[in-house]
Order: structure tokens, then C-alpha cells, then sequence
């Protein structure tokens, strides 16, 4: 199968935004993905569209993609939702990489979009335990903090770490974020703050927890025939897996790992040819920060156990040998649960293109992203490549 | 024929308890003479709730289980539900076989002595018994009597001709005195007109004419556990019953569980005959007005429930009550079907879970692919867990965070533990997770922490209870 590249890629700042629709938010990281393009882009060149949601408050449950394209000038294109929790526009990426890949597009565009904040906190909550497993494990009372807190539980008994490994974790991110414009939380936070915050779920407290935010981001991915019509500096898209496993975290094998990320991690290593080693940076999926420890051993950076010590050695920092989250993740800055993945692609794509600013890597070659739904039902891990410019 | 053996006797209170001394402080005065502290029923228990829990600890104490059961009758005065059968669900939790004939009476304190006749009536029962289950929680206007004097309890009589116990004689009577306790359609707050002179006559008449025509004298009991809406009343009927108020003592529940309805007797006769008294009167009253009498001898093996837990203040007791609290609020999300829960109340009720015909690890619920091996291996075997295992991840939901299903629960007993327990399989060699919350506990609840399971209310959802089963501490277990 022929090669897929990134071409572009942007997004809308995330955050609260009263002032926008679900609409009007794709229509606007379209633009920034258009004005990302090296050689510039227009809605002609768009063979098809993908579009991530959950569809929180309801809205446009059905046909979501449709009337997110439509509204944005894609017209006339297969469109088309998908689903996958948290995970839905990573997935979005991965569907866009498979049409190009397969021959059906020269040029696919992915995308995600999700409005959080225009409801009460009680609707809020609703919409945030649907993706847990409905009719056993919501019925003790959970919401994704609460089975995102069991697995904690079990983490820091089984490998004993600690609270604070938990908070080091919202320190670092908040520390990338408040260097990225588009960050929801983009301010910077002590330990103090994040060990003394309101006790969410024990053992989350709040800087445990990602915000509830607005907003849309969207990846345009070309194949290699048309790829030197858009630019002369390609991020080339070297490998993808993705996975799934049990939604209920009661009827997984582990709760201290989150197996589908380990399954999505090897397969898009393998397909890129490269190990955990090769990376310069990685984006991945921190919701809650209990998750960012269990990544860096799913996801191979560390053994079971190690990552409290990553963290303790300022490996995961931005000047660390392997950074984590340099736009500041879900944590810092904000998870819009149906535009996280593409979020995720937006951050890989600035740095390997050189356009991230003040939180920019030198010469970075080798980024990934790692995007979960639920709490581990499904996963999706891109490698992106930057090839030597043409 | 009729049977009349008494293999045993279950009974169990909420632990919640209130002091009389709250009351005074919010009020100034405490309306329920001869109460000291009484039990309050939490957020997730109800009549059937209580009543499973006396129903268990009766048949173990007869040594017997719910597939024994061929005959049970309910006796509240507080259903959940105002119109539904609850004995099916009641039957379903207990294991009680789907031919057992069921009854529920209701509408009157004297319910449960009607639950008790109709059973021996029912009888006899051969290989199997008679369950007569009796449980109730009243409930007032807050500034009432009948509010201050409210408690909660529940009993159970496994009724079998083989005894050891046996009711040696009853006898009934009913006189028209209306007025003295009651609830109009539609209301579930309990009251009386509070004819003092009136209600002592109603209640002393009624249960004098029935004690008239006992065979059997009421002098030679040990124990008189009469009809005890307060701690004062039921004195008043020491002529008339022929039972001096050392007697009446003997048998005292009220003092430190309220008011306990249709139960209210028979948790006397239960906590008698475990201080190994032999011959105990239960005397059973109700507005209207009718009484009835059993004497019962012993022994009488029991297993009770009823010693006290954790002490609310009037605020926590409102909460409990419903009083202060809110509703579920408006919005979407979660749903689940009552056709779709209907399908799931063999692992709801009773811990049906499955045996992997590929691996043979055990499944819960027994659905779909193996969640351990994921091979699509037809159908499970079925087998029951026994509902003891150890908590494997745990996290405590503070107030605000749970989903809006639980706001109600929530906004009612405050803060709780969400778990995924390691549930032991049939023969303890093999476990099986389920999610479970866990009931409020006394010592902190972390992983390796041993628990055992309960029926519990887990929510109301389209007007339908949804009764499924809860982890509790092992330890705490009464």
C-alpha cells in the first residue's frame, strides 16, 4: 500500500466557549488545518472526511459528520461520525490514513469536534459516564473519575507509588500547557497545589483530572502521489495500531495496564519499524493523571512499575530525554472528548514541522500519539515520521 | 389442617440509629414516650430490602434455604411500591421456588399476624415450610408522634411442622375504633388523631376481647411482646392481657428501634425467644381496629441483626429521611431498559454467573465471548457464587461526583465507596470480578479487604425500583 503523510493540521483554542456551535468550531480548525498546508489548500481537494464525536448533550447525535462538512464546505463528500469515547478522532485519523492508504483518496480529512460546556453540571455528568460499561459498572456510581480512581487504587498498591507521582504529573503537563496558546488550563501549577487540591475520587483530586472543555481539531493526510502538491517538508504517517478490550474495567485481565494501548503501541511500532527508543516526544492520553503513568509502560518508555521513577528523573519533562505532553495533554490543555485525537496529531504535526513555538523541540524526527476511549475500551497510537525535506 | 411449628425466627434493624436526645435538641421535645434511640433505615433499604435480610438469617437459623420454601407471605405497612406484587422479587432474591404460593398483606400494623395466620393456615408444608416475612418502616410528618416514634425492622418465621418451636394457640378479634393510626390514598406520611382516652380504649378492648378467647393462659409466658407504635402504650394493656409489665419488658424492642409497624411484635417475640425465653404471647394490633394473639413455645433457634451501628444527628436523619434532600435531576445519558434489567435479575438477585465451556474460567455476567479466554463457547453452565470475596480496586465517590442516577442517594447518605470485587467461586477455588458499590463502613475499605454481598435498592429509574446487590465489609456484617 502506498504511503500517507500529514499534510496539515490545526485546531480551534480549547476551552469554553459560549460564543460557538459544534459547527462553527469545525469550520474554524478546518481553516487553521487549510492555513497549516505549505503550499495552501482548498475544500476541492478534500476526497473525504471523518469526523470524531461523542455527541455529548445530544445535539446532532445523528449525522453529526455531515452537518460538521456541509457547514464547513466540504460538499458533496463521503462523510461520516465515528464513535469510539475519547478515542473517536484518533480513530477519525486512523479511518483517513486507511482511505488514502487503499486508494479511495488522494487527500482524507479527519477531524473531531465536541461542545462540553453549555450544560448544567448534572447533564455534564450524564454524558460523561456513558461510555463507561452501562448497565454493571455505572451502576455502582461511577463516572469516569471514579473507575479511572480503581485503577489508581491498584497502581499505587501494586507497585507502590504514591499520590504525588500522580500529581508530578499535572505539575509537568501544566508547566507545557501555559506555553500553548490554545491550551484550556494554560497556567502553570506548583506540587503544592496539585498533592493539596479537593479530593475528586480518592485517590484523584481535581489536578488529577483533565477539564471538561469545547472545541474541534482537524489532520488533512495525503498520499504520496499527491503529497508534493502540498508541501516540500512531509511528516510522513509511519505507523498505526489500534486496539480494543472490555469496557467494563471489571472484566479486564488488568487493571494497573491498559492492555489495549500496549496491543495499539506494538503494532503501530512495527509498522513504522522503529521501538519506544527511536521517539523524540510523545502526546498521550493523560484524562486523568493516573493515565499518563500507565501510558509510559503500555506504550513501552519504561517496565511495569518504572514510571513514578520517569518522572522522578525528569524524563518526561519538555528538556527531558523523552517529552511528554508538550502541549500540555488533556490536562492543561483541555479534552474536548471528540476532538482529543486530532488534538493530539495537531501537537505532533507543529513539532515536527517546526511551527510549535515557545515549547518547540530542536530537529525532533519521530513523534507519537496515543489517544484512549473509556478507560481503556479502545486505543489508536500513531507514529509520524519527518522526513528529510524534498 | 393447619401447621403450627416454628423452625426459626431471623431478624434484623437498619444500623443507622438516632438518640431520642436529637429530637429534643431540634425540637424541644421528644413526642415518643419510652424511646430512647431507634433504628432509621438508609437511603437504599426499604421493606424489601429488610425484609431479605430477616428472610436469610431465618432460614439459615432453621437451617433451611429459599428453594425450601413453599408457601411466603410479606406483611408491611410500608410497601415501596403502593401497587405491584413485590413478593416475586422477594421470591427471586430468596431462591423461592416459582410455584410457591405468595401473599402480601398490607394496610395495618396488625399485617403481620394476618402474614402469620395465613401461613399456618397454609400449612402443613411436608418437606418444605412456610416463610412469613415482616418489615416495615413507618414514617410521619416531621414534628409528629408518629414521626419521633418511627423506626425500622424486619423478621422472618420459617414456619415447619418439625418445629422446634410451636404456636400453641391463637385467637383474633376486631372491634370498629377507627381513627387511631392511619394514612389517606396517595400520602406515605402515617398519622392518628391523637385521642388519648380513645386510642388507650381501641387498643386495650381489641386486644383484651382476643386475649378472652385464648385456651391457653396468658399468665404462664415468659415474655409479652405486644403491638408497640411507642413505649408507653403497650403498658396500658397489662390487665387486659393478662401480663404484668416485667412481662411486656421481656420482649421490649421499642426502647431502641422505634416503632416498627407490622414488625413491631414479632421482633418482641424474636428477641425473647433468643434470651431463651419458652413460652412468649405476641400480641398484635392494628387501627381499625384488630387484634390478634399467638403463644408460641420454644425454643426457638434465632439470628438477629439488631444491635445498633452508627449515630445520626437530626440533620444526617433528615437526609436519610428524604426530607432535605433533592431529586434526580433532568437530563439523558444511561439508560437502562427494565426489559433489559428484567434480563440481567438472575445475576442481580441472586449472583448467577457462568462457567466458560472453552476455559472454564468463571464469567459474570455469563454473556457474549469469554471475557477470559474471549472464545465464543455457547452457552455458560450456570452456577451461584456464594457472595463472599475481597475488594480489588476501590475509590470513594465524594459528594458531587457520582452520576445523576445516584444524586438522590447521594444528596441522602452522602459520600461512597465504588469497587470492583474479586467474588469467590462456588467451591472458593476460582474468583470472578464484578463491580459493586460498597455499603458505608466504620473502617476504612481498601484493597484485600474481605466483603460479602447484600441486596440492596441500587436506583429508581422510569418509576421502577431496581433492587441488585452491594458489597458490604465482611466484618461489619451483623
Amino acid at each position: 500500500m502506498r504511503d500517507a503523510y500529514l499534510i496539515g493540521a490545526g485546531q480551534t483554542p480549547f476551552g469554553s466557549m459560549p460564543e460557538e456551535s459544534y459547527r462553527s468550531l469545525f469550520d474554524h480548525a478546518v481553516s487553521d488545518a487549510f492555513d497549516s498546508v505549505d503550499h495552501g489548500i482548498d475544500t476541492d481537494a478534500i476526497d473525504e472526511a471523518v469526523v470524531g464525536s461523542l455527541g455529548v448533550g445530544g445535539r446532532q447525535l445523528g449525522l453529526s459528520g455531515p452537518a460538521a462538512t456541509e457547514h464547513a464546505g466540504l460538499h458533496g463528500i463521503p462523510s461520516v461520525r465515528v464513535e469510539n469515547a475519547c478515542a473517536a478522532s484518533g480513530y477519525a485519523v486512523r479511518q483517513a490514513v486507511q482511505a488514502v492508504k487503499s486508494g479511495m483518496a488522494d487527500v482524507a480529512l479527519a477531524g473531531g469536534v465536541e461542545v462540553m460546556t453549555d450544560m448544567s453540571s448534572d447533564v455534564t455528568k450524564y454524558w460523561l459516564g456513558v461510555s463507561g460499561e452501562t448497565e454493571w459498572e455505572r451502576l455502582t456510581g461511577t463516572t469516569f473519575s471514579g473507575v479511572y480512581a480503581q485503577m489508581a487504587s491498584a497502581y499505587l498498591r501494586e507497585y507502590g507509588a504514591s499520590e504525588e507521582h500522580l500529581s508530578m504529573v499535572a505539575v509537568k503537563n501544566h508547566r507545557n500547557g501555559a506555553k500553548n496558546p490554545k491550551a484550556h488550563l494554560g497556567f502553570e501549577c506548583s506540587l503544592e497545589d496539585a498533592v493539596d487540591a479537593p479530593v475528586v475520587a480518592d485517590p484523584l483530586n481535581l489536578y488529577h483530572c483533565c477539564p471538561t472543555s469545547d472545541g474541534a481539531a482537524v489532520a488533512l493526510v495525503a498520499s504520496e502521489d499527491v503529497v508534493e502538491q502540498y508541501t516540500d517538508d512531509p511528516v510522513r504517517i509511519a505507523g498505526v495500531g489500534a486496539a480494543s478490550d472490555r469496557v467494563g474495567l471489571f472484566q479486564r485481565d488488568s487493571y494497573t495496564a491498559v492492555s489495549a494501548s500496549e496491543a495499539a503501541a506494538d503494532t503501530a511500532y512495527d509498522r513504522a519499524g522503529i521501538g519506544p527508543d527511536d521517539l523524540d516526544f510523545a502526546e498521550v492520553h493523560d484524562c486523568f493523571t493516573i493515565a499518563e503513568l500507565l501510558a509510559y509502560e503500555d506504550l513501552g518508555f519504561c517496565d511495569r512499575g518504572e514510571a513514578p521513577q520517569l518522572l522522578e528523573q525528569g524524563t518526561t519533562e519538555a528538556d527531558g530525554a523523552m517529552p511528554v505532553n508538550l502541549s500540555g495533554g488533556l490536562k492543561s490543555k483541555g479534552h474536548p472528548i471528540g476532538a482529543t485525537g486530532a488534538g493530539q496529531i495537531v501537537e505532533a504535526f507543529k513539532q515536527l514541522t517546526g511551527s510549535a513555538g515557545d515549547r518547540q523541540l530542536a530537529a525532533p524526527k519521530y513523534g507519537l500519539t496515543h489517544n484512549v476511549g473509556g478507560s481503556g475500551g479502545s486505543a489508536v497510537v500513531h507514529v509520524l515520521e519527518r522526513e528529510a525535506a524534498r | 389442617m393447619t401447621a403450627s411449628g416454628l423452625a426459626a425466627i431471623g431478624a434484623y434493624a437498619p444500623r443507622l440509629r438516632i438518640d431520642a436526645a436529637e429530637f429534643e435538641a431540634a425540637w424541644g421535645r421528644f413526642d415518643a414516650a419510652g424511646i430512647d434511640e431507634k433504628a432509621v433505615p438508609d437511603a437504599d433499604e426499604d421493606a424489601v430490602t429488610m425484609g431479605v435480610e430477616a428472610a436469610r438469617r431465618a432460614l439459615a437459623a432453621a437451617d433451611a434455604s429459599g428453594t425450601d420454601v413453599a408457601h411466603l407471605a410479606l406483611a408491611t405497612t410500608t410497601p415501596p411500591m403502593a401497587e405491584e406484587d413485590l413478593t416475586a422479587r422477594l421470591c427471586s432474591i430468596l431462591n423461592v421456588p416459582d410455584d410457591a404460593k405468595t401473599q402480601t398483606m398490607t394496610g395495618s400494623t396488625h399485617s403481620g399476624a394476618e402474614a402469620l395466620d395465613a401461613t399456618l393456615d397454609g400449612g402443613p408444608f411436608g418437606d418444605d415450610v412456610g416463610l412469613v416475612v415482616i418489615s416495615d418502616c413507618p414514617r410521619g410528618d416531621p414534628d409528629s408522634g408518629v414521626e419521633h416514634a418511627a423506626g425500622a425492622g424486619s423478621v422472618a418465621l420459617v414456619v415447619d411442622e418439625d418445629g422446634p418451636g410451636t404456636i400453641v394457640d391463637r385467637a383474633s378479634h376486631t372491634a370498629a375504633y377507627p381513627g387511631t393510626r392511619f394514612r389517606t390514598g396517595g400520602d406515605d406520611r402515617t398519622t392518628g388523631l391523637g385521642v388519648t382516652q380513645y386510642d388507650r380504649e381501641a387498643f386495650t378492648t381489641t386486644l383484651g376481647s382476643a386475649a378472652d378467647r385464648l385456651d391457653v393462659p396468658t399468665e404462664t409466658v415468659d415474655a409479652a411482646a405486644v403491638q408497640s407504635p411507642d413505649g408507653k402504650l403497650p403498658y396500658r394493656a397489662t390487665g387486659p392481657l393478662g401480663a404484668d409489665a416485667d412481662t411486656i419488658a421481656a420482649a421490649d424492642t421499642v426502647s431502641t428501634l422505634g416503632d416498627t409497624g407490622a414488625a413491631s411484635a414479632f421482633l418482641g417475640a424474636a428477641t425473647a425467644f433468643a434470651d431463651d425465653a419458652e413460652r412468649v404471647l405476641i400480641a398484635a394490633y392494628g387501627s381499625g381496629a384488630s387484634a390478634t394473639l399467638f403463644v408460641a413455645t420454644g425454643p426457638v433457634p434465632v439470628n438477629t441483626a439488631l444491635d445498633s451501628g452508627v449515630s445520626l444527628s437530626y440533620a444526617e436523619y433528615l437526609r436519610r429521611r428524604g426530607e432535605i434532600t433533592r431529586d434526580e435531576p433532568e437530563g439523558g445519558g444511561a439508560y437502562v431498559s427494565v426489559p433489559s434489567w428484567q434480563r440481567t435479575i438472575p445475576q442481580r438477585h441472586r449472583l448467577v454467573a457462568g462457567r466458560c465451556a472453552a476455559c472454564g474460567a468463571l464469567n459474570f455476567p455469563p454473556t457474549g465471548a469469554c471475557s477470559d479466554c474471549h472464545e465464543r463457547a455457547g452457552e455458560f453452565e450456570t452456577v451461584e457464587l456464594p457472595g463472599t470475596g475481597t475488594v480489588a480496586a476501590v475509590t470513594t465517590i465524594e459528594q458531587g461526583g457520582a452520576p445523576p442516577e445516584f444524586v438522590a442517594q447521594q444528596s441522602s447518605s452522602g459520600e461512597f465507596d465504588s469497587a470492583i470485587v474479586a467474588l469467590d467461586g462456588p467451591a472458593g477455588e476460582q474468583t470472578v470480578s464484578v463491580p459493586a458499590q460498597v455499603l458505608q463502613a466504620t473502617d476504612e475499605v481498601t484493597i484485600g479487604t474481605p466483603v460479602v454481598l447484600t441486596t440492596r435498592r441500587i436506583y429508581t429509574q422510569e418509576g421502577v425500583i431496581r433492587y441488585g446487590f452491594k458489597a458490604q465489609v465482611a466484618s461489619q456484617r451483623r
